[in-house]
């Protein structure tokens, strides 16, 4: 059970990594775009337990540390991953009314994006990376909120499919 | 019922917290499995990239075309049949008349200066969600591709090649805040070094307080010992605003890049510098301004007012 269970996760994450770092990166979207793994990845964390969303928060942070666009050490957002998506499925884990809460989860994951990047600016600037004018950092962070507020509603009931699939349980979304 | 935790989770998320911070110093360290692991991986991802690029680049031009064609939806099912042959043709057609003004105007440029390019396809763009701003382009190290060479587009400097992969290369763009370049003014010579904001704006600081910028001068590349990272004489952009405050040690001011970065399709590597610095010869021109005609009305008013 537990090897279908992470064989299959594995898979489904290696799957949207590559779609965002082969597909997505195709646009040029405006004021910064969206990253369809940070949502899918914040949304499988959203639905599991603790426990799974730090591992999936770790592997969904060591595929992004494999990006060329990382402009971080490697570990940076392995780092700020298994955080954000334990700190997330923490906040979540137990709340039913929240779940079967379609506009609160997509609040969540807004916030939890907004989240990821503030934690990636403030690691990145003690760990030396540059990340541009403030005014620029702003839009980017603003268009990136903007972008996943739209994003997430579009897809999200796809991956909470692809959730109880893999995990056998049933989501009300 | 809310979780509180138990004492497994927290084990496991303080394992992979202490893995994280070991890949962090690992990498801080320079130590070789981190870089190879990248390595590794983006060799694997580029023939997604370029597959991706191949799968979505019709699509990208079918949608751009289609918000240009403002016609009712009548015409279009009139005219479906016929249409789908010829905007098919037509969507390649503007793709490759794109890339190829680009390919021209690079190949001029680096024509003018004698610099030895290898020209490539952009298929990919990184994201910025790390607020960085790199490109993925089709050419590597099987192609004569090494770290630190220009990166040159149609209009000027494009960027500098950061990582090599066997069929792919990383290229740091010129808007990357982590960006450095020193520059020359065209004409006085003046020396300075320019830093990426991350937008197509940049910042640049004068290293002699004696000096003046004015705005409208031209920036090239003063270039690089052993012309890596930087050839000399490429057009890196044009002085938009002069920060004339009292107190700073030298001037600065505001530069807008030649190179329009979102709009990047064709680049091409320098693979080898000119003998000779070419100066000052590839400054581009001005453009022409386009006379206005004047229309002047002759009043004369008339003995008697009408009523």
């Amino acid at each position: 059970m537990l090897t279908r269970q992470v064989s299959l996760s594995a898979l489904i994450f290696i799957f949207f990594y590559l779609i965002q770092e082969s597909v997505v990166t195709q646009f040029h979207l405006p004021a910064g775009g969206f990253s369809i793994f940070l949502i899918f990845t914040l949304v499988w964390a959203v639905l599991s337990t603790p426990e799974i969303g730090a591992l999936s928060g770790f592997a969904a942070g060591f595929l992004m540390d494999l990006s060329q666009s990382s402009s971080g050490p490697f570990g940076q957002w392995t780092l700020i991953m298994v955080l954000v998506c334990y700190a997330i499925s923490l906040l979540n884990y137990g709340n039913e009314k929240l779940r079967g809460n379609f506009i609160e989860i997509v609040f969540f994951i807004v916030v939890g994006v907004l989240a990821t990047e503030l934690c990636f600016l403030i690691t990145g600037a003690l760990l030396g990376v540059a990340t541009g004018s403030i005014d620029q950092i702003i839009l980017t962070l603003i268009g990136i909120s903007i972008w996943t507020l739209v994003i997430t509603p579009l897809s999200m009931s796809i991956f909470a499919r692809l959730h109880g699939f893999v995990f056998n349980t049933r989501m009300h979304i | 019922m809310r979780y509180g935790g138990d004492n497994r989770s927290r084990l496991v998320v303080i394992i992979l917290i202490v893995s994280a911070l070991l890949f962090i110093t690992l990498d801080l360290r320079g130590i070789a499995v981190i870089g190879g692991i990248r390595h590794g991986a983006q060799s694997v991802t580029s023939s997604f990239q370029r597959a991706g690029s191949f799968v979505i680049t019709p699509f990208k031009n079918f949608f751009t075309d289609i918000t240009h064609l403002g016609r009712t939806r009548n015409q279009l099912e009139q005219l479906r049949f016929e249409n789908s042959t010829l905007r098919n043709r037509l969507i390649n057609r503007k793709s490759a008349d794109s890339q190829l003004a680009q390919l021209k105007s690079i190949l001029n440029l680096a024509g003018t200066a004698g610099y030895k390019i290898i020209s490539a396809k952009v298929i990919s763009q990184g994201s910025s969600q790390s607020f960085s701003q790199t490109i993925t382009i089709d050419v590597g190290s099987n192609s004569g591709i090494k770290r630190n060479q220009t990166v040159i587009s149609d209009a000027g400097i494009a960027g500098v090649v950061k990582e090599v992969y066997s069929d792919s290369a990383l290229v740091l763009l010129a808007s990357d805040p982590a960006f450095r370049i020193g520059v020359r003014i065209a004409g006085s010579q003046q020396i300075g070094i320019l830093s990426g904001q991350g937008n197509r704006r940049a910042i640049l600081q004068l290293l002699d307080n004696q000096t003046d910028v004015a705005i409208g001068d031209v920036l090239l590349a003063r270039g690089s010992a052993a012309n890596r990272p930087f050839v000399p004489g490429v057009p890196v952009g044009l002085v938009t605003s002069v920060d004339n405050s009292p107190g700073a040690i030298a001037q600065s001011a505001g530069v807008t890049f030649y190179a329009n970065f979102s709009a990047l399709s064709v680049v091409a590597v320098v693979v080898g510098a000119p003998v000779t610095d070419p100066r000052d010869s590839l400054v581009p021109q001005k453009p022409q301004p386009t006379p206005i005609p004047t229309v002047t009305i002759y009043l004369t008013p008339t003995p008697t007012p009408t009523k």
